[in-house]
Formats: C-alpha cells, structure tokens, sequence
C-alpha cells in the first residue's frame, strides 16, 4: 500500500522509509507540514503516518485540515506527546491511531498494517476467522459449532484480535484498545490473558488460531 | 540612614499610617466645630435672647416715656452692674449715657445684632476685659441703645473648652503619626526579613529559611508559605541533582550489556540463528533503556509540570478494573488477588496517572510477594473524608527505617536488585500523590508468620 510519512528528523525517516519499505509498503516521504499536507491532498495514499511536532504546520491542525476538506485517508499520528489529553486532542482532530514516542518500528508497521485493514470492516455484526465465529449482537463464540463460554473482557479482546486477523497486532496495542490502559506493565500480565483466551478457543481444536508472534505480539489467523 | 528613611516613606503601611493621622486630625477638627457651637455658641446665643428682651422693655420705655425715662431707665440699669451693658446715644452718636464712652458699632436704621470685645474699670478700679454680645439700634426720633450681654465666665470656659480640644487634637496627630510610623518601621523590618532571605537563597544558600514568629498574622503567614515553597524548590533541586548521578550510574550497566551483545555477535564468527538472538537481546536492552527514559521523563513531569487537568475519576470502577486485569497473572504466579473496594469512591485527579500510580502499587506488590502468598487491594472512604486505597502483600515487606527511602527515585533494596525494573515506580506514585494533593505511606502489610509484608497506602482527597 501507499504510505506518506510526515517526519522531519531525517535519520528517523530514513529508517521509518526502509522499514515501511521492507514491509513491502510503497513510501513518499515529506520533511515539513506544508509539504505534507499538500502531499497528502494531492496524493492517493492508504495510510499517512505523521509527526506532531513538525515545521511550518503542526501535525494536528494538518489532520483537522484534510479532514475538513474530506479526505478521510487513515492518519496515524507519531508524537513525543502522548498524554491523555494530546491523545484526545489528536484523534479528535481526526487522526485514527496516535503512537508515542520512542516506539519500535515492529510497533508501527502493525499499527500502519490494521489502520489499513480496520478501515472498511464498517459496523459488522458478525466476525469470522476460520471457523472461529463471533455474533456481537448475541455476544456467543463459536468455533467449528461449538459454543465457547468468554468473560467480557476476553470477548473484546478476541473481538480486537479478530477485527485485526491476519495482522500482527502488539501488546500496547491490546492495551490501549481493549484495556484503555496508556502504561507499559512491567509483568507479563497481557501474556497471560492472551494464553487463557488461548486455551479457551485453541485448546479442543487441532488447528492453531491465535498465534504468537515471536518479540511483536500475536496474530489471529484462520 | 536615609536611604531607609525614604523607603519607609514609601512603605504602604506609612501611608495608611499618614490616612490614619488625617483621619484622626478630621475627626478632631469636626469635634472642636461641633463643642464649639454647642458651649460658645448656645452661650451667644442665650445672651442674644436676653439682650433682645431688655431692648424690647427700654424701647417700650422710651415709648412710653420718651428721652427722659429712657435715659433714667439706662443709668439705673447701668448702675445695677448687672451682667448687661447699657449705652445710650444721641442721633449723632454722642453717647449721652451707659457703660461705654464709645458707641462699639455705628448703627442703622433697623436693630442689628453686634458682637464686640471690650474693657471697662470694676470696681476696684482694675481694667477689665470682657466680650459681649447683644443688639444696637436706632430708636424713633433718633437716639441710638445698645444692649449686650457680658459673656464673662462662660467666655473664659468657652476658650478652654477649645484651647482643650486644640491639645487634644495635637496630641492625638502627633500620637497617630508616631504609632503609625512605628508600625511602619516594624512592618517594614519584617517585610525587609523575607526578601532578605529571599536574596540569600537567590545568592545559592538553598537552606536559608525566613524567620517565622510564631504570632501567626499575615507576616507569619507570608514566612511559612515562602518557606514551604522553598522546602520544594530544595527538594526539586535536590532530586533533579540526585537523579542526573543516579541515570548515568544506573543507565550504565543497560548500556554495557547493550555493547557487550553487539561485539560479541560482531566477534564470534557468523551465524545467524545466534546473531538473531544476540540483536534481539540487544533490543530488549534498548527498551529498557528507553523505557528508563520514558519513567524519567514522566516522573520529571509529574513533578514539574502543573497543566494536568484533576478532575472527578472514579476510583472503585478502575480499582476493580485494574484487580481483573492483574487477576490472571497473579494466579500464574501462584498469588491470590483480592478486592476489597467500597463502592462510589470518587478522587479528584488524573485518570491515566491515577490508573498508573495504582497499577504500579500492585505490580509491585505481585513482583516481591513468593509463589503462595497474597496480595490485597482495598479502597475506602476515611472518617476524614479522603479516600485511602491500600495494596498490601505478605511478602518480605520494607524494614520500617528503609521505607522512605524506597520513595526516593533509583532506588532500589539489595534484596529487590535481582528482580526487573528501575527504582521508579514508587517514586512515581509518591509524585503522583503530591501531585493530587495526597501522600503515599509505606507501613506493615498482611501478615505471614512471624513475619509481615509491605502495606502501600496511596491516600487522596475525595473529589467534591
């Protein structure tokens, strides 16, 4: 897909361009906001990945201005800021994911991958990995018929996991997603949930569904 | 001394000082007006009704009787000493009769009011003086009668009355000026005290303090707040001092083990199963660091900054939110996690910060507690309002002498140094509570055996 990567630290976008690169995105690269932004206006790209802290125009008025011009491209903004309230005040400009700074680029590219694939999903009511089913009207899960008992919580996370299947998704973003939670936890407690969603719907069957993905996080995958 | 002289010129409290005086000079002078009228005045005034009654009997008199019976009514009245004073004339003013050769006021056509000082001989033959005050007029036919009244005696108390009142007002200026002038000079000692000091610490002597009196009025106050303002600035001083030698020293094993994966994948011949691994490990150590940073970088804000936006979080939901997340990996651990949190709990706060501060209690308290033991979160509302939440474990505790040192940031008991992590997440929470206005307290914990484990209480006022 067609990524345009806001960033003016060149070192930073060199790398970021490579990475992209290697996960067989197509990249342009713009080293301020105007450029960025006209870029983008001009440009048919998939998802556009954007400092905040930027010269010549700030990375959220750039969202808030494409989206009042109507381009809904998906923006995942990248920012040193990332408190609660810098957060909100991004995805209210319109951005649809916000990364802190530092982040590992394993990070991003899961991130740029599920903006991509999460945009079209649209209010679905039904969810279907292989012959994992989930109803989100009836809030049941099924696996090859059967019915599977889940706790709430690990019905959203199954249900984040299944949104994203096919795509690595990590655990900050698990955390952020089904938790709401904007800490790194110092155990292994997102390893732990993940391992008894596990055994609840991998467990009876032969084919593996939810795997792990080894230094990233998991993959859902039928 | 006369550099002080014009500051204390300057000084507000002089001034107020200075209106007092007015004030008081004001007061002074309305008083004086007000006795004044009412003592001299009220005496004029009597005298003028009396004088106007015995005109209104000569005049009738002289009507009567004409020139002659006037004339003998005056010399018998004159003749009396009587506290009147009697003085007939003719048209032309030649005084034919009474107690003055001189006529004190020409005359008009119409009685007229006149008010005069003058001397006579008494009887002893001493000059007197005297005011008086009474009514001159031309009667028909031309002879012109003055009658007036001796204010004698009542003069003489008048005057003192006001001479009296003149003291007073002299004193009472000069009184209000001097109390006023010393309040300023002692206001203005004390005033002089703090920015003293405050030059002093600003001269690099952090450990200067403003002296407090121990009377509590407004300097006082001023003293105690400076010098709690200054307590932060040295603590903030210290701990930003403490903390730049406690990152290098701390940052600087990551960053050898960092090197060390590197040249030994560099050094060995290549493989690259091995070589994966060994930047893997490399990787892992970066995040340490960087998420080193990134605790730094937050406790520093948490400290310093002051636009976090407190508002009504609700504390028993994230509690028992926060409970169900670390559930699962307690019982991995073979721990039990238990909540115990009242219900409608609301603090005035951060959420994110709020969530993190107590995230990092039970993580901690999960990371020192062995397989079998337990671990308690439990929010309540205090009898004074605040809302104390306790995570408790009954793991090796914190000996009572090391508790508040283990608040302090990187640093971490021989006993924790083989477990992860870096020394902030306790700090961070005790910033934190400061930040909300509360405190964390490290006590005794549940009890295991013979011995006791750690008992973190995170105490924050109740939002309103």
């Amino acid at each position: 897909m067609r990524v345009l990567l806001v960033e003016d630290d060149l070192d930073m976008a060199e790398s970021l361009k490579a990475s992209l690169a290697a996960d067989s995105h197509e990249v342009d690269h713009a080293g301020d906001g105007e450029l960025g932004e006209s870029m983008a206006l001009n440009g048919a790209y998939d998802v556009i990945v954007l400092d905040r802290m930027l010269p010549k125009k700030q990375g959220v008025s750039i969202v808030r201005d494409l989206r009042g011009k109507g381009v809904s491209t998906p923006v995942l903004i990248l920012s040193a800021l990332h408190d609660e309230d810098h957060r909100i005040e991004g995805l209210n400009a319109g951005a649809n994911d916000y990364l802190g700074k530092p982040f590992s680029t394993r990070e991003l590219l899961a991130r740029v991958r599920s903006l991509w694939h999460g945009r079209d999903l649209g209010p679905a009511t039904r969810l279907q990995v292989g012959d994992l089913e989930m109803d989100l009207l009836a809030r049941t899960v099924k696996r090859d018929g059967k019915k599977l008992d889940l706790q709430p919580r690990e019905f959203r996370l199954l249900e984040y996991l299944m949104r994203h299947a096919g795509q690595t998704v990590t655990r900050k973003m698990l955390l952020e997603n089904v938790w709401d939670y904007h800490f790194d936890p110092q155990t292994n407690v997102i390893d732990v949930h993940i391992s008894r969603l596990r055994s609840k719907i991998d467990r009876d069957f032969a084919q593996t569904l939810l795997h792990t993905v080894r230094g990233s996080g998991y993959r859902l995958e039928g | 001394m006369r550099p002080r002289l014009d500051a204390l010129l300057r000084t507000t409290t002089f001034r107020l000082a200075l209106v007092q005086a007015g004030v008081v000079l004001a007061f002074v002078v309305a008083m004086l007006v007000y006795v004044y009228f009412a003592t001299v005045g009220q005496l004029i005034r009597d005298s003028n009704v009396l004088a106007d009654q015995e005109y209104a009997t000569l005049e009738r008199a002289y009507a009567e009787g004409g020139m002659r019976r006037l004339n003998q009514e005056v010399v018998e009245r004159a003749a009396r000493q009587g506290p009147f004073l009697y003085v007939l004339a003719e048209s032309n003013g030649v005084v034919v009769t009474g107690d003055f050769q001189q006529l004190p006021a020409a005359p008009r056509e119409t009685p007229e009011r006149v008010d005069f000082s003058f001397e006579r001989v008494d009887e002893n033959g001493e000059p007197v003086r005297g005011r008086a005050s009474g009514r001159v007029g031309r009667l028909i036919n031309g002879p012109i009668l003055l009658v007036a009244r001796d204010l004698g005696d009542s003069a003489i108390i008048a005057g003192r009355i006001t001479q009296v009142l003149w003291t007073v007002a002299i004193v009472g200026l000069i009184v209000s000026i001097v109390s006023g002038l010393l309040a300023a000079t002692q206001a203005a000692r004390r005033a002089e005290a703090l920015s003293n000091t405050a030059r002093e610490v600003m001269a690099g002597d952090m450990t200067r303090r403003a002296p407090v009196r121990g009377v509590g009025d407004e300097f006082d106050e001023l003293a105690e707040a400076m010098n709690a303002m200054l307590d932060r600035l040295e603590r903030l001083m210290n701990t930003t001092r403490t903390a730049g030698d406690a990152i290098a020293h701390d940052l600087r094993s990551p960053l050898t083990r960092f090197k060390q994966k590197i040249e030994n994948a560099l050094d060995a011949p290549p493989d690259t199963d091995a070589d994966r691994e060994a930047l893997r490990k490399a990787v892992d150590e970066a995040d340490r660091l960087l998420n080193m940073f990134s605790a730094v970088l937050k406790l520093a804000r948490v400290e310093t900054a002051s636009n976090w936006r407190l508002q009504r979080v609700d504390a028993s939901e994230i509690l028992r939110e926060l409970a169900e997340f670390y559930e699962p990996a307690a019982e991995e651990q073979g721990l039990t996690l238990r909540a115990q949190v009242q219900d409608g709990l609301v603090v005035r706060g951060e959420h994110g910060l709020f969530t993190q501060a107590v995230s990092n209690l039970i993580e901690n308290a999960l990371k020192y507690t062995p397989s079998g033991g337990n671990v308690e979160v439990r929010a309540l509302r205090r009898p004074d309002g605040r809302i104390e939440i306790d995570v408790l474990d009954d793991g090796p505790g914190v000996p009572p002498a090391e508790r508040d040192r283990v608040l302090e940031r990187f640093v971490r008991l021989e006993t924790a140094r083989s477990t992860p992590g870096v020394g902030l997440g306790l700090s961070l929470v005790a910033a934190v509570a400061r930040l909300h206005q509360g405190g964390l307290h490290l006590r005794d914990g549940l009890s295991n055996g013979d011995k006791t484990g750690l008992g973190a209480a995170l105490v924050l006022p109740a939002a309103a």
